[in-house]
């Protein structure tokens, strides 16, 4: 089974949109939510070299919006 | 054959969809998701019925009504519409990049719209880096933070007054000689200590070093270049339609690539309807998007009667 870390905004369409599918997928998520939680916010900075939301860390693979397509490359990896 | 496809699965497509699902026409919605831009729409207090809530807890409220009904979206990226004797060939690809391919006798286009970009310098290499055109989904990560907000209507508006309650300076800059939108909201945003509204200005270019340090603006009246200096940039300066699947040569579209509709939805090529953000209906409104799905959705159903005559 797959792990991932999603970061959030709390009312982002498109984090909710991801984590659905993520969960869909029967991915383990852990969920940061940026707006609260700062050291979140500068993981993610770093971890993806941007400040959009959703980033996904699938197992060290990062992926900066929803893209459902991008997931599933990261998953079948 | 369909009887007809829907594409797009905001609140004109799903609005669409609940018609002919009621109907028994044998469909199919395309899209992303449920949603569209209404999801991001922020804080919806305009929406009757409702007194208030946001775009997020509306398109839930959409997606719930839509499982009652057993529609589900299709997740195809529609790239081409073509006519073929006796109806439409609908083609894209999934998710996976495989070809979508089907046939129909009548098509709904409700396929929204998406921002405005101001073709400036610095916007692209400073897209998420910075410049965002989602103050909802972006917003949060300024806080505590200078920010710009571009653009002179309602989703600036919005924007400035998210953003006025997170960030400790917030500068709207608008290239008219007055902001435009409800009235409430000008007001509202008037008040608030924090935000600088800058007229007649005109954004000439964005820049920074890893990340957005800054604008630079014309101000008309002087005729000079300002600067100023923030973090977070969020441009709403309205929106333009997703529609580059309709082929040009049908004449459907006007100058900006929206749909031509008359008042029942219908373009001047009969079995193809239009609704919601891609029409060229001037007030571009979840409601009214809501609407124009209905009536476009009994347009496709009278249409499709009359080919069974």
């Amino acid at each position: 089974m797959k792990k991932a870390i999603i970061y959030v905004t709390t009312y982002c369409p498109y984090c909710h949109m991801a984590k659905e599918y993520l969960i869909k997928k029967g991915v383990v998520l852990e969920e940061k939510n940026v707006e609260t939680d700062l050291k979140a916010r500068d993981e993610m900075i770093q971890k993806s070299g941007q400040m959009g939301v959703p980033v996904l860390d699938i197992e060290g693979k990062i992926i900066v919006g929803f893209s459902q397509e991008e997931i599933e490359k990261a998953l079948e990896e | 054959m369909y009887d007809s496809i829907i594409i797009g699965s905001s609140a004109a497509g799903l609005s669409a969809a609940i018609y002919l699902k009621r109907r028994g026409i044998n469909f199919l919605l395309l899209g992303k998701d449920i949603g569209g831009e209404m999801a991001i729409a922020g804080e919806v207090d305009n929406y009757p019925g409702i007194s208030h809530t946001n775009g997020l807890e509306l398109t839930e409220k959409f997606k719930e009504q839509a499982k009652q009904y057993e529609i589900e979206p299709k997740a195809i990226n529609v790239t081409e519409i073509t006519k073929i004797n006796g109806g439409f060939v609908v083609s894209g690809t999934n998710t996976e990049n495989h070809a979508f391919e089907e046939k129909t006798k009548s098509i709904i286009i409700a396929s929204g719209s998406k921002p405005k970009k101001l073709k400036i310098p610095g916007e692209k290499e400073y897209y998420h880096k910075g410049i965002s055109y989602c103050s909802v989904c972006d917003g949060p990560i300024f806080k505590g933070k200078p920010v710009a907000i571009i653009g002179g209507g309602n989703s600036a508006l919005e924007s400035g007054l998210m953003m006025a309650e997170l960030c400790p300076k917030v500068f709207v800059l608008t290239k008219n000689a007055e902001m435009k939108g409800d009235e409430i909201l000008i007001k509202e945003l008037a008040k608030k200590e924090n935000v600088e509204i800058i007229k007649m200005a005109f954004t000439q270019e964005i820049f920074g070093e890893e990340f957005t340090k800054g604008l630079k603006y014309l101000n008309q009246n002087t005729n000079e270049i300002k600067e100023i200096l923030v973090d977070g940039v969020f441009v709403h300066i309205g929106m333009s339609p997703n529609t580059d699947f309709v082929p040009d040569n049908w004449n459907i579209k006007n100058k900006i690539g929206e749909i031509i509709t008359d008042k029942l939805g219908k373009t001047d090529i009969p079995g193809i309807f239009a609704a919601g953000d891609c029409s060229d209906i001037i007030y571009k409104q979840i409601a009214i998007a809501v609407g124009q799905g209905t009536i476009a959705s009994l347009s496709a159903i009278s249409y499709l009667n009359s080919l069974e005559k």
